[in-house]
């Protein structure tokens, strides 16, 4: 008997193309918005400019992320601490009325995090601040962004704009600085 | 190839710019949620985030008083540990002290001031302002003040010691009321009317368990609840451990097996209620075989003629050859140190026993001496013993509430309805009393039939002080400060005390605004009596100090020229316990015991205790009944088969636990659980004794004698399972642990030189 499949698949072709198209696709969407999508820019509650304060004012990162020194975490300032200066300072533009009416109301600001490390990497800013790494070799260039970017100089130029820190970039810094234990698994995660 | 026409393209294009815009959103819902930093408003001035700030202040889970050092991170207390300079606990804290922290974060805590809605619906309260709840309270203490009426105010607190105390008493005499009580289910009253009888001392004196040789205690759980077991577990190990040639012996008597006795060299089951007559017999044998030489052995002989080992032995089934045994070493061991309370303080014999223990560290020279007992010097702030109620003085309350003679109650932290047996009537006097209000952070069995509930601050968040009750043989304080803001709607219970005085006109005797504001002003008098040193700083510097270490003692040491009064001597002597119910109608005596876990019920709310195996049984979650192995072979019970358990004043229904470390004539059932409201872990699980006890008493202090209660046991063919996290209790021929029934001597106990002595019934 002598049977074709040509039939079969006559009927068929159209669905299979239809799978294949939709498939690519999903693959495709997923992709693009992986690596065109900056997902770790996002919008803040105030419009707050790294670039004004810290790039065209100089104003040193440890002024405002005092605890860095002396603590895993750097900390935010309190809103405190933003309007010490803007009670004299830029008064009239409408970030700042923005920001006073947050003090006025005594109400938090509630900024989105931008920079994490998950949770099973001890990380502590005190023990880099104070063998005085540039807070730029992991943050990127912070002084230029009017928004916070995840950003990295990364010594080996792996990491680029837009990429999540990996352990390639602590390990490698650590290995060219000849850290003590600094490949040492306990070092980071415990 | 196939050739797709126009219509077929377009659809697959679409279908593609579909699926791609799909994928898209596909990666943009598996984000992560962002995370926000949230700043403070203001900069805190006392923490850095990220770094841990430790606060000293002082535990208040049970009276004993240790000192405790809180982690806090960002604000919140996240550990609680022993404060290391604390000479109390050294570092040291038991687990309930531990589990402080789900005091604080309890989800049952009370957040705001409330007022009972509608007439008497119990359990249904409507939220109110502070403003209105003082107000209502502090015009009803104005009227009757100034009615010269204060009399109808009572105040009924937990214990409490150091400046709340002295404030509670000069709020009340400005009342002009003299119904101030501070009411304990476990306040020692026996101990107290014991030593004041024969030392003439008002304050318990310095038990120095690290440096005795030989610990005889009778009855008292010390490692476990009796009065400071932090510090006693402390002396325990050093006793044992600390001199490289001498490791103290401990023997403890009590008819049934508690930690200690888990712990003791020797473990002695007593008759229940005979401790004091083995004390005497012990005394007897000191005294007849020439131990004792003091000047009045003549009246000791006289005193304890009728104690001879062998009418002992007959009294308490303790073998007449143990008593000689353990009076020899007690005499010839120094120092040696004789302890007792617990539930050999509770029967109606309960003074005299504690009388014949001390007549014990007497007669073997151990009073005034290191490793021995030492009197404690007056504490340097305000101590208030003399308003510790006894049971007579709560049915007294009671009875006066439904006469009508009291107006006002106001209910502070203690929680008579779930800690007083049903015979005292309590919840039902309650309902009598117009305005009842409970200071309390939770909604316990007390506060739930209050008025009005003005709900006070935890104690990790509100300040107070402590001077230790006994000392340490010199004097000793604290400050407890907040380790962190409040949490809710709350007050601290000084503060609340010191508005109502505002209200009632009384501000010119009690000018302070706040709690913090009085407790300066106290230590400003005891700084101002200090030495040199500390006159050197200024009182700024001293009190930052106090917080700071979280404790402060004084060298001066208490008496230690001790004369007895003759007197005692002739009136010394221990009654047969009498107990409550026959003996045909109930043939066992019921031994409840304060449970390892939760106290006397106030940590059955807390979780970690709840899911705490039982350090004897291993049981989580729930209450059960000790039987011997005997008594449940005689009766055919197994574990878990619920039991009734009938006493002349309730009933109970309980699953029965088989416990090897027990006399076949008493069951025990740890106090703590049974409760019906204090929140969502402690409602509704096992069952409470105190409800079954009887109102028997000990004629001296007034005080419930909780031991002397009769009861009987009845199978009622249900069975339940018992949670438990050990296997099972006996070691299957591996011989592994050595133990006895009723009448039996353990041959193999010889041989591994564990002194067991034989139990007789």
């Amino acid at each position: 008997m002598n049977v074709s499949i040509v039939p079969a698949l006559k009927v068929l072709r159209p669905a299979a193309m239809l799978v294949i198209v939709i498939l690519v696709g999903l693959v495709l969407g997923y992709w693009a918005n992986a690596t065109f999508v900056p997902g770790n820019s996002p919008e803040q509650p105030i419009a707050f400019s790294h670039k004004i304060h810290a790039g065209d004012n100089e104003v040193p990162c440890l002024y405002c992320h005092t605890q860095a020194r002396r603590s895993p975490s750097a900390g935010v300032p309190a809103v405190s601490k933003c309007v010490g200066c803007h009670l004299e300072v830029a008064t009239e533009k409408p970030q700042i009325r923005l920001l006073m009416s947050y003090w006025e109301n005594r109400e938090p600001i509630p900024w989105i995090k931008v920079h994490d490390l998950p949770d099973f990497v001890q990380f502590t800013h005190k023990r880099h601040v104070l063998a005085n790494i540039e807070c730029q070799t992991c943050h990127g260039p912070v002084e230029t962004m009017d928004r916070i970017t995840v950003s990295s100089r990364a010594v080996d130029g792996s990491a680029e704009v837009g990429h999540p820190w990996k352990m390639g970039l602590c390990l490698s810094c650590h290995r060219e600085n000849e850290v003590v234990n600094g490949t040492d698994c306990l070092t980071c995660h415990k | 190839m196939p050739n797709i026409d126009r219509r077929e393209f377009l659809k697959l294009v679409g279908a593609g710019g579909v699926s791609v815009g799909g994928g898209f959103m596909l990666r943009e819902a598996n984000k992560d949620q962002p995370e926000y930093l949230i700043p403070h408003v203001l900069a805190p001035e006392d923490f850095s985030s990220g770094l841990d700030t430790f606060y000293n202040s002082v535990c208040s889970m049970c009276p004993a008083g240790c000192g405790i050092s809180v982690r806090t991170r960002e604000g919140r207390a996240k550990k609680i540990e022993g404060n290391p300079a604390h000479p109390v606990s050294q570092g040291g804290l038991c687990t309930l002290g531990q589990a402080g922290l789900q005091a604080l974060y309890n989800p049952d805590r009370l957040t705001a001031p409330m007022r009972r809605a509608g007439a008497g619906d119990a359990g249904s309260f409507e939220e109110i302002t502070w403003e209105q709840g003082l107000k209502q309270v502090g015009d009803r203490l104005d009227l009757l003040r100034a009615a010269r009426r204060g009399n109808r105010v009572a105040l009924l607190t937990q214990g409490v010691r150091g400046h709340l105390a002295q404030l509670l008493e000069s709020f009340m005499r400005q009342l002009g009321s003299s119904r101030l009580l501070h009411y304990d289910f476990d306040h020692p009253h026996t101990l107290y009317a014991a030593n004041q009888q024969f030392f003439g001392e008002s304050r318990l004196p310095y038990y120095d368990l690290a440096n005795t040789r030989l610990l005889l205690s009778f009855g008292a759980d010390y490692l476990n609840n009796w009065i400071s077991p932090v510090h006693h577990s402390l002396g325990f190990g050093e006793s044992r451990q600390s001199r490289p040639d001498v490791r103290a012996r401990f023997v403890q008597i009590e008819p049934r097996m508690s930690i200690s006795g888990a712990a003791a060299d020797e473990w002695i089951p007593a008759k229940p209620g005979t401790e004091g007559i083995l004390a005497l017999g012990m005394a007897h044998h000191i005294v007849a075989e020439g131990n004792y030489s003091g000047a009045d052995r003549g009246a000791w002989t006289t005193a304890l003629a009728d104690y001879t080992p062998d009418a002992v032995a007959e009294q308490t089934g303790v073998p007449a050859t143990t008593i000689t045994r353990l009076a020899d070493s007690f005499a010839d061991t120094a120092p040696s140190l004789a302890i007792g309370g617990g539930a050999a303080g509770n029967h109606s014999n309960g003074v005299d026993t504690l009388v014949a223990v001390n007549a014990l560290n007497y007669l073997a020279a151990n009073i005034g001496q290191e490793g021995g007992l030492v009197f404690n010097p007056e504490p340097a702030g305000p101590a208030s013993q003399q308003h510790q109620a006894s049971y007579s003085a709560m049915v007294e309350l009671a009875e006066a509430a439904r006469q009508g003679e009291i107006d006002v109650l106001i209910i502070n932290g203690t929680n008579p309805v779930f800690t007083l047996p049903p015979t005292a009537e309590f919840a039902e006097a309650l309902a009598q009393i117009p305005l009842v209000v409970s200071l309390s952070s939770f909604l316990d069995e007390t506060t739930a039939l209050a008025d009005v509930i003005l709900p006070s601050h935890t104690y990790l968040e509100s300040w107070g002080d402590d001077f230790p009750e006994p000392g340490m043989g010199f004097s000793v304080g604290a400050v407890s400060q907040p380790v962190v803001s409040p949490l809710y709607n709350t007050r601290g219970t000084g503060d609340i005390i010191l508005d109502l005085a505002r209200r009632m006109g009384a501000s010119s005797v009690i000018p302070w605004q706040s709690m913090e504001e009085f407790l300066k002003y106290g230590w400003r008098r005891i700084y101002q009596r200090g030495d040199a040193q500390t006159l050197a700083q200024d009182f700024d510097a001293f009190w930052t100090s106090v917080l700071k270490a979280g404790a402060w003692g004084e060298t001066t040491s208490g008496t230690t020229a001790f004369s007895l009064n003759p007197d005692v001597i002739a009136s010394i002597g221990v009654a047969p316990p009498e107990f409550s119910g026959s003996e045909e109608d109930y043939p066992f005596i019921l031994h409840p015991y304060l449970s390892a876990n939760f106290h006397d019920g106030r940590g059955a709310n807390l979780p970690w205790m709840q899911e705490l195996p039982d350090p004897m049984t291993s049981v989580v979650y729930g209450s059960w009944v000790e039987v011997n192995p005997v008594t449940a072979e005689q009766m055919e019970l197994s574990e878990g088969d619920l039991v009734d358990i009938q006493s002349p004043h309730g009933q109970l229904r309980v699953p029965v636990f088989i416990y090897p470390a027990i006399m076949p004539n008493v069951i025990a059932i740890p106090i703590g659980q049974g409760h019906g409201e204090y929140g969502r872990y402690a409602k509704d699980r096992g069952v409470n004794p105190i409800e079954i006890l009887s109102p028997q008493l000990e004629p001296i202090t007034g005080n419930l004698a909780s031991s002397a209660t009769r009861v009987s046991l009845t199978a009622t063919g249900g069975r339940v399972k018992l949670v438990k996290t050990s296997g099972v209790s006996r070691d299957l021929g591996r011989d592994i642990v050595q133990h006895t029934g009723a009448g039996v001597e353990v041959s193999s106990a010889v041989d591994n030189s564990i002194p067991i002595t034989e139990v007789t019934t």
